[in-house]
């Protein structure tokens, strides 16, 4: 548990103002690595809260499905071009992406990732590849700047990430199709 | 007595297994190729040396920069990824139960076509129409012979990657539900070797094209950062092949057990999944990246820095832990337990400890401010022959101690040992003078790739003979070093008393834990390299490709 002071200096660090406007320059980083970082905090930070508050998921995320429902939506919310906009607009939006990623999508997502089903977990998949194939060709080939505080160059780059992350996901599930993870794993 | 019956199968296993004459013929052939390499590559490295001290004039038909892109070429192409190659294709052979027929034979067209590769890329060299360097990217253009050689020598390190797959693909359906062995090093190189190399071979099919004159212009930035994905990879497959050896077979050398399995797994992936971005470093002062990704990049090449710091504590914990066993005592004064007097060790050993300050030294490149200072100086060069010229080549001499005994079917002879410790020490003092006077004369300005030249007897360009010339000192006794080391292999591989030599893999310490098998996903693995990679290169090359410049025509600077 010890680890968990490291995952929160890592929560504030990139909190710091001069740390979150350097990866905001970027349209790629905010979205892609920096969004992805704080998803990965709730991540790990999950397991305190799950020992901390074993009855709360119990009783809201029994079968992993409203977490996972919970995860998409903010997620989903995530990827629009305004979200983005308004997060580097106003403050309060700002705060509540600091907040909704750890906590309302990567805290759910660990929560429910064991609990759901494998099928429902290569859906999942499938359907952030799918999702990611359509932001990467409205951010290609979008003939308008989609958001004020990028230039059109952030934005191609942005969906170019985002097919190159789509590919990722189809290989890794050609992968799992081909493999027998029972036996590996 | 468990500990003891499960030994003495083990033994008699390796005995009776061996190694089959045609896998042998196999690493043979690598070896001697590497080899010659070596002592081609040596003899042209001398004569630069002489060259930039002001003490060898080269004549008019040959000049400085083709020694240069031949040395290169022979050294950082063909020695090391024919010795890695050998060596992984010996160990595959042996902790897989033999190469299968089918991959013997990739092997062998593997060979042809790296060496047919080889030879249209030299052909040029010679003619004097490619002195474009190791680098090769434009606007420098060689003749198209020289690009269409490339190209057969990255087919062939493709021919020998998938031989790779397909042998472990094979053991692993036989052998469900266990570790893949030590091949999981020649897994990584393997998987690192076809990736890295698809950025060149993408490189150079683009560069043909310009080298024919069929298309006029050429974006320079996307040749130069597709070379570094590749360039940088390279040297780290080196790497990870001499800490292969580190980890697998210097324990056994020393009586020893190896280090945490489950680590030894873990520092392979990490450096399988982090390696190909760190080309940046290479690009520190390209124009064309902005200040900030450069910036983030930093982080990315220091991040690859860390399986190492674990290597290199694995590493001494084995030594340490093995010299207690054998009654070593004091706080540092167990070091006097090991096998100095053994060559199998005493070479991997200074390899080791020379990536002490190459290791150091790379983290100095890597950062931003302090790669100002140093980029495109003789500082460069002297750090990647401490890495390159150190660290792993004194490893693969180390390893042809017992490697070649081991295909030869022949032993290793107290004379060989003992040439090989002196053949140590030479290389040792030899490379010490010579990449110590480099990185100092970098550091004072002399700059790397560049003939000699007083620059009209500039104050500062004199100051620089004096380093100048220990790197000349350095050189000859390297150029020493080189016959010895060739002389040891001739004699190993032909002459050397016929006998049994051990393929020598350490056991895991007795009460290690069991490694969890989810190391053991490979997809999985690749799928976070190729993200890895994806996120890196998005945004240079998404800037370089839409705002290019008009390009750049073939340029023949010399």
């Amino acid at each position: 548990m010890k680890g968990i002071y490291y995952v929160l200096l890592l929560y504030a660090f990139l909190m710091l103002p001069p740390v979150a406007s350097l990866m905001e320059s970027v349209m790629i980083i905010h979205m892609h690595m920096q969004m992805t970082l704080f998803v990965i905090i709730g991540f790990l930070l999950a397991p305190v809260l799950q020992k901390k508050f074993p009855r709360f998921f119990e009783e809201w995320n029994p079968n992993g499905i409203p977490g996972i429902l919970l995860f998409v939506i903010v997620i989903f919310y995530w990827t629009l071009p305004r979200s983005m906009d308004e997060a580097l607009n106003f403050w309060y939006i700002e705060l509540f992406k600091f907040i909704s990623l750890p906590f309302l999508a990567g805290v759910p997502l660990r929560d429910s990732w064991r609990k759901i089903s494998p099928s429902l977990k290569n859906g999942l998949i499938i359907l952030f590849t799918l999702l990611f194939i359509l932001m990467g060709w409205l951010y290609i080939w979008s003939p308008n700047q989609l958001c004020n505080n990028y230039l059109m160059i952030d934005q191609i780059t942005l969906g170019w990430g985002f097919l190159l992350t789509a590919v990722c996901m189809i290989i890794y599930l050609a992968y799992s199709y081909i493999t027998d993870f029972a036996k590996t794993v | 007595m468990e500990a003891i019956k499960k030994e003495y199968w083990k033994d008699k296993a390796n005995k009776a297994l061996g190694i089959s004459p045609e896998d042998a013929r196999i690493t043979k052939s690598y070896l001697i190729v590497a080899f010659a390499a070596i002592l081609v590559g040596g003899l042209l490295g001398l004569l630069q040396g002489m060259n930039r001290a002001g003490i060898l004039e080269l004549p008019v038909w040959l000049n400085y920069y083709k020694v240069l892109t031949a040395h290169g070429l022979l050294l950082v192409v063909v020695l090391s990824a024919f010795f890695t190659i050998g060596y992984f294709y010996a160990g595959l052979s042996h902790s897989l139960g033999g190469l299968l027929p089918k991959v013997r034979k990739m092997a062998w067209i593997g060979f042809w076509m790296k060496i047919f590769g080889f030879v249209l890329a030299v052909i040029p060299i010679l003619q004097g129409d490619a002195s474009v360097m190791y680098t090769f990217y434009p606007p420098m253009a060689a003749a198209p012979m020289f690009y269409i050689g490339l190209v057969f020598i990255v087919l062939g390190v493709w021919m020998l990657a998938f031989g790779a797959f397909i042998n472990v693909a094979n053991w692993r359906k036989n052998h469900k539900g266990q570790h893949i062995p030590i091949s999981f090093f020649a897994m990584g190189v393997f998987v690192l070797l076809f990736f890295g190399s698809l950025p060149v071979a993408i490189e150079v099919l683009y560069i043909i094209p310009w080298a024919f004159g069929w298309i006029e212009t050429i974006n320079v930035m996307v040749s130069r950062t597709l070379f570094w994905a590749f360039g940088h990879t390279l040297v780290n497959i080196w790497y990870m092949t001499a800490i292969s050896a580190w980890y697998v077979f210097v324990p056994k050398i020393i009586d020893g057990r190896r280090w945490s399995d489950l680590l030894t797994r873990i520092v392979v992936i990490a450096l399988v999944i982090m390696n190909i971005t760190g080309g940046f470093h290479h690009q520190i002062i390209d124009p064309g990246i902005s200040e900030s990704v450069k910036y983030m990049h930093v982080f990315m090449s220091l991040a690859i820095g860390f399986p190492s710091l674990m290597t290199a504590y694995a590493m001494f914990a084995v030594f340490e832990k093995t010299a207690r066993k054998k009654g070593g005592r004091g706080l540092v004064g167990w070091y006097k337990k090991l096998p100095w007097g053994d060559v199998r060790f005493l070479a991997p050993f200074i390899a080791m400890a020379a990536f002490i300050p190459a290791g150091a030294g790379g983290i100095v490149q890597s950062t931003n401010q302090l790669n100002q200072v140093a980029h495109n100086t003789m500082w460069v060069v002297g750090h990647f022959h401490l890495t390159l010229g150190m660290t792993v080549v004194m490893t693969f001499f180390g390893v042809s101690y017992w490697l070649v005994p081991y295909v030869s079917g022949r032993v290793l002879t107290k004379e060989i040992n003992k040439l090989g410790v002196i053949q140590t020490i030479v290389w040792t003092i030899g490379m010490v003078l010579m990449s110590g006077a480099m990185h100092w004369v970098g550091l004072l300005g002399s700059p790397r790739r560049t003939s000699y030249s007083t620059y009209f007897d500039n104050a500062t360009a004199l100051s620089w003979d004096p380093y100048l010339f220990f790197l000349a000192i350095g050189g000859t006794l390297l150029m020493i070093g080189v016959l010895l080391q060739v002389y040891a292999v001739f004699h190993m591989m032909f002459l050397a008393p016929k006998g049994e030599t051990e393929f020598p893999v350490a056991d895991v310490e007795e009460d290690a834990t069991p490694t969890p098998m989810w190391t053991e996903r490979w997809g999985l693995w690749i799928v976070l390299m190729i993200g890895l990679v994806s996120m890196a290169y998005v945004i240079p090359l998404v800037d370089f490709i839409v705002n290019a410049p008009p390009g750049s025509p073939p340029f023949k600077t010399w």
